[in-house]
């Protein structure tokens, strides 16, 4: 069934070398909506990244830094990218060797559209 | 904040949930209201009440879940203005056990319910491998075994 938040998942997983796309509640991590591949934990990257997320957006407005526009996590097999919109994270799953730029602007302009489907909070 | 088990191989787990999702307190309980382990409680008459209304909320909601579902709800989730509570059953060998938690903004369900299985698995992995008979919570028996458990939580054993 598609959603307001179908377009933006499809449009993050056409990106060569994006894993998972999800779409997950700030305060809950708990997952919205999500594009995973068989045998990806989207719960638990959910949980985990919403909570890295909030910690880093807290951690950035103690420190004076204002808001968070685009959070990276560099892993030795992969990276995970999120960006916040009102109540919602847009998180994506990627490989090592991800064009990072591409995403990062398909995430903002994602973020656009997350706010307008309902992730003012 | 103290974490205190009745039973020791129930710590280690536990304290690793409470590490992990810094949840505020913690509470193992037996279906019948005796508790099993605590983390965050001061005083032995809030374990008592807190475990009387976790066993009478797992109780109902079990029988509404049976009503609407036909089968019991296994989990609860009940969000205050700055705290929330999750309230679900925990199987492992032994039976069926009751755990509850209280955590504020610095966590989350996604992160509590996460762990919450970790817990339970961890449990099962520690729990001792001879299997107590199934006894029933008799009422004489109840009063007894519930202040032993406080005695031995609040180190008055």
């Amino acid at each position: 069934m598609a959603t307001p938040f179908s377009p933006m998942l499809d449009a993050l997983t056409r990106q060569r070398g994006v894993t998972a796309a999800l779409v997950v509640s700030e305060r809950d991590g708990i997952v919205v909506e999500s594009n995973l591949q068989i045998g990806q934990d989207g719960d638990r990257v959910a949980a985990l990244a919403a909570s890295l997320y909030r910690k880093a957006r807290l951690a950035a407005r103690a420190a004076g830094m204002g808001a968070v526009s685009f959070m990276q996590l560099e892993a030795p097999g992969g990276r995970l990218c999120a960006v916040g919109g009102g109540a919602l994270v847009l998180v994506v799953v990627a490989e090592a060797s991800v064009n990072v730029g591409l995403v990062r602007v398909e995430l903002l302009k994602a973020i656009e559209g997350l706010s307008a489907a309902g992730g003012e909070g | 904040m103290q974490m205190a088990v009745v039973e020791a191989w129930i710590e280690a787990p536990l304290k690793h949930f409470v590490s992990e999702t810094g949840a505020e307190l913690a509470l193992l309980l037996h279906p019948s209201g005796q508790v099993l382990a605590q983390h965050g409680f001061a005083r032995a008459v809030d374990v008592m009440s807190a475990c009387a209304l976790a066993a009478g909320i797992h109780a109902s909601s079990g029988e509404l879940g049976k009503l609407l579902d036909g089968r019991p709800f296994r989990g609860l989730h009940h969000v205050g203005r700055e705290r929330q509570i999750f309230l679900a059953e925990a199987l492992w060998p032994r039976g069926t056990y009751i755990f509850l938690t209280v955590f504020g903004s610095e966590s989350s369900l996604g992160l509590v319910r996460l762990y919450f299985d970790e817990l339970v698995a961890a449990l099962v992995a520690a729990a001792p491998k001879e299997v107590a008979p199934a006894t029933p919570a008799l009422a004489e028996h109840f009063e007894r075994d519930l202040n032993r458990n406080l005695a031995v939580l609040f180190g008055r054993a």
